[in-house]
């Protein structure tokens, strides 16, 4: 008897376990469409989180019908749960930030509502009000996929103290030539400071080689990273590590500007937070350098406000929604404070973001055609490549012109494979 | 002698009192390994098996999977021209090479430490910790601490040592660190194992070798190993198969280079399903399929050259 009784609970242990692990499924990411909440994913699990939640916390005291719940996922994360969820057709969510250059990818697989249909209750969302760069991300076949939130753009620290001592006239047209840093670092050297350092290799060698005339893709379709004119624009910043004027292999770029031994540094505007940690940093902001003042180009990405498929997500849900970007539009002061710079026009109206570093990029209008997004369809196949070569080619471990056709080859095989062409 | 089969019939008077059942099925073995049995079941069976049905297919996660036959392994395997291929060949190698290089060093040292624990040295809890700890630490943390030890610009070992090496973009040092780091961390796993299996030696095997004059070296070949073959060969084929999936190290410390040659199958297979482009799921199944039948193969080799013979 005694023995029963103890199988009896053990199994009801084990039964109970079960249902309650089961139970465990979180509750956070789930949407019914009885709920007046708006799921909104994003990938800014940073220091600009603390930014967005702002943002999101204002718009919510506003009381509006759908209030809207931020969760912040981790960037590889967030793109890895987003197939399954939804392929699965449960708890996906009712808005999304994405990288502009993926959009292409979830058009051609079906996986985006387009905006048309609501943008008529909300007449400012529209061309004028947006940087171009941002805007024409969204334009697919004819049709309206995605809203841009930011601009954010890879350009260039310096640092003040040594521009003055080093290359007192480079920033006078704001545009620093490759001539004015080498020029700087003929005198820098001799005390042990350097020009310039490398910290990532795809934003920088995507901008030389657009800089020279070159473009990952020619149609769209077909990649063309294995060119003449990308193997001259990876031997020009190879030029910069043969002759001893930026950082060694394995040394950390970022660091050695911040220690105040580097004149001038290729960071995103992003990484602002960062610089400001160092005491006694005095830091401004520049365009990209340029190989000359002809063709100005600053690599750039965005992030778009998407509206993946979703059974869930009504039609009132998705007013409330396009409500929420409409107000994010004329309120993005709380996203630029995080060092972005936000795709709403109206944010120029506002002296705060006069008074910030990276909005000197919107200010003028000719700073903005700079502005280029590199949003070929398989832009994410060349990423990864450019990312795998660049600090192999320019450090001298691998041959260029075979690292670059290598890189071609893989990423045609890799296109090859995608049978919805 | 005749006697023999009169043993087995007797029986106790107890015995014969009460009625045979003919089906005696005990549940209790079944409610222990229930819970873990479902676990498997749907978090490893289940997706292994759906693995192998995805390595048959075309499919970038998102549309409905294109059944293509076995055109994915006759592209990893035979196209040479392919760029899977060389992925395939140049990950299965660089994983071997880490196998070689970590195992036996996985093996060994903790061997080492648990038999100069076993002698019971003063201060032998605070060591058994300290070698212990490592194993409790994430592969993230680990990769993050080594990465700021090997650090060429700020790093202690390049400061105190003077050396002038880049530790993790140059060979061989790359492998010599990802070697270091991956022994220092899997330490503590092995080495209680090692223990235990230590402690189970009766002493008197011992004695007796002593008397007989046999020296440390010799009652360490002669006695502990054999003593302990069944969890020395446990903790082997466990060792290689876990390293066979090595994919934290030399992703975050040497980051697969210097020119992917720390690049190991599981980058490959990872990068493949879930890289920044539209994801290729197949092609990474079905390498990950060969990664798994060279796994099973390694350990049916060494189940067989160390297991008990009668």
């Amino acid at each position: 008897m005694k023995k029963r009784l103890s199988a009896i609970l053990s199994l009801l242990l084990v039964f109970g376990l079960i249902f309650a692990l089961s139970g465990c499924s979180s509750s956070s990411s789930s949407s019914t469409s009885n709920s007046k909440e708006i799921v909104f994913w994003n990938p800014f699990t940073g220091p600009d989180g603390k930014n967005m939640q702002n943002m999101i916390d204002a718009y919510n005291k506003t009381k509006p019908e759908y209030k809207v719940k931020n969760i912040s996922l981790k960037e590889a994360d967030m793109y890895a749960k987003i197939p399954t969820v939804v392929n699965s057709g449960k708890n996906i969510p009712d808005l999304t930030i994405v990288h502009a250059e993926r959009i292409k990818q979830f058009v051609a697989q079906g996986m985006l509502t387009p905006y048309d249909g609501y943008l008529s209750d909300f007449p400012e969302i529209k061309a004028e009000n947006y940087i171009k760069a941002g805007w024409d991300i969204g334009d697919l076949d004819g049709k309206r996929y995605s809203v841009p939130l930011d601009v954010h753009s890879y350009v260039m620290y310096y640092n003040k103290k040594l521009v003055e001592k080093y290359a007192p006239h480079a920033l006078d047209d704001n545009i620093v030539t490759f001539d004015e840093i080498r020029a700087a670092g003929e005198q820098s050297m001799k005390d042990g400071i350097r020009p310039i350092t490398l910290s990532w290799m795809k934003p920088i060698f995507l901008s030389i080689y657009n800089q020279m005339g070159g473009d990952i893709t020619s149609d769209g379709e077909k990649p063309t990273l294995y060119t003449d004119t990308a193997v001259k624009a990876m031997e020009f910043i190879k030029s910069f590590v043969d002759d001893k004027l930026t950082n060694k292999d394995g040394e950390d770029a970022t660091q050695l500007f911040k220690s105040g031994k580097v004149i001038f540094e290729p960071e995103g505007i992003w990484m602002q937070n960062t610089m400001n940690e160092v005491k006694n940093l005095d830091w401004g902001l520049t365009n990209f350098p340029q190989i000359s003042t002809d063709k100005v180009v600053n690599w750039s990405s965005s992030h778009q406000f998407v509206l993946f498929n979703s059974k869930a997500r009504d039609k009132k849900k998705t007013e409330g929604v396009v409500k929420f970007i409409d107000w994010v539009r004329q309120n993005s002061i709380y996203w630029a404070e995080a060092g972005q710079n936000p795709a709403a026009l109206a944010t120029l109206e506002n002296d705060k973001y006069q008074s910030l570093p990276q909005s000197f990029l919107i200010k003028d209008p000719n700073e903005q055609k700079t502005l280029k997004i590199f949003d070929y369809k398989y832009n994410g196949y060349v990423a990864d490549e450019i990312d795998k070569i660049g600090f192999d080619s320019i450090f001298g471990k691998i041959k260029i012109e075979d690292a670059l056709k290598k890189s071609q080859k893989t990423i045609e095989d890799k296109i090859a494979q995608d049978s919805h062409k | 002698m005749m006697n023999t089969q009169l043993n087995e019939v007797t029986v106790s008077p107890t015995l014969v009192k009460k009625p045979v059942k003919k089906r005696h099925w005990n549940l209790s073995p079944y409610l222990y390994i229930g819970p873990h049995l479902i676990l498997f079941l749907i978090f490893f069976l289940a997706p292994t098996i759906y693995g192998i049905y995805i390595s048959f297919t075309n499919w970038d996660l998102v549309n409905k999977a294109d059944f293509v036959g076995l055109a994915n392994y006759k592209e990893i395997l035979f196209n040479h021209e392919s760029t899977f291929y060389d992925q395939l060949h140049t990950g299965l190698f660089n994983t071997f090479k880490f196998v070689l290089f970590t195992v036996p060093a996985c093996v060994v040292v903790p061997l080492l430490l648990a038999a100069g624990l076993h002698a019971k040295p003063v201060g032998k809890n605070i060591f058994q910790a300290l070698f212990y700890a490592p194993t409790l630490i994430s592969v993230s943390a680990v990769m993050i601490i080594w990465s700021m030890l090997f650090n060429v610009t700020y790093g202690p070992i390049t400061s105190y040592f003077h050396t002038e090496t880049n530790w993790v973009g140059v060979q061989p040092y790359a492998w010599i660190t990802l070697v270091i780091v991956t022994v220092w961390w899997c330490i503590g796993g092995n080495m209680v194992i090692y223990q235990a299996a230590l402690n189970g030696i009766s002493k008197d095997l011992y004695e007796a070798a002593s008397i007989d004059g046999a020296g440390s070296i010799q009652k360490f070949f002669k006695i502990t190993l054999p003593s302990m073959k069944n969890q020395l060969l446990y903790r082997i084929v466990i060792t290689t198969v876990a390293q066979f999936n090595v994919y934290g190290q030399p992703l975050m410390l040497t980051k697969g280079g210097p020119t992917s040659t720390t690049t190991v199958l599981l980058m490959y297979i990872r990068g493949n399903a879930f890289g920044t482009g539209q994801s290729i799921a197949g092609i990474a199944s079905a390498m990950a399929v060969i990664l798994g039948l060279c796994i099973m193969v390694v350990a049916a080799i060494q189940f067989f050259f160390l297991r008990e013979r009668n």
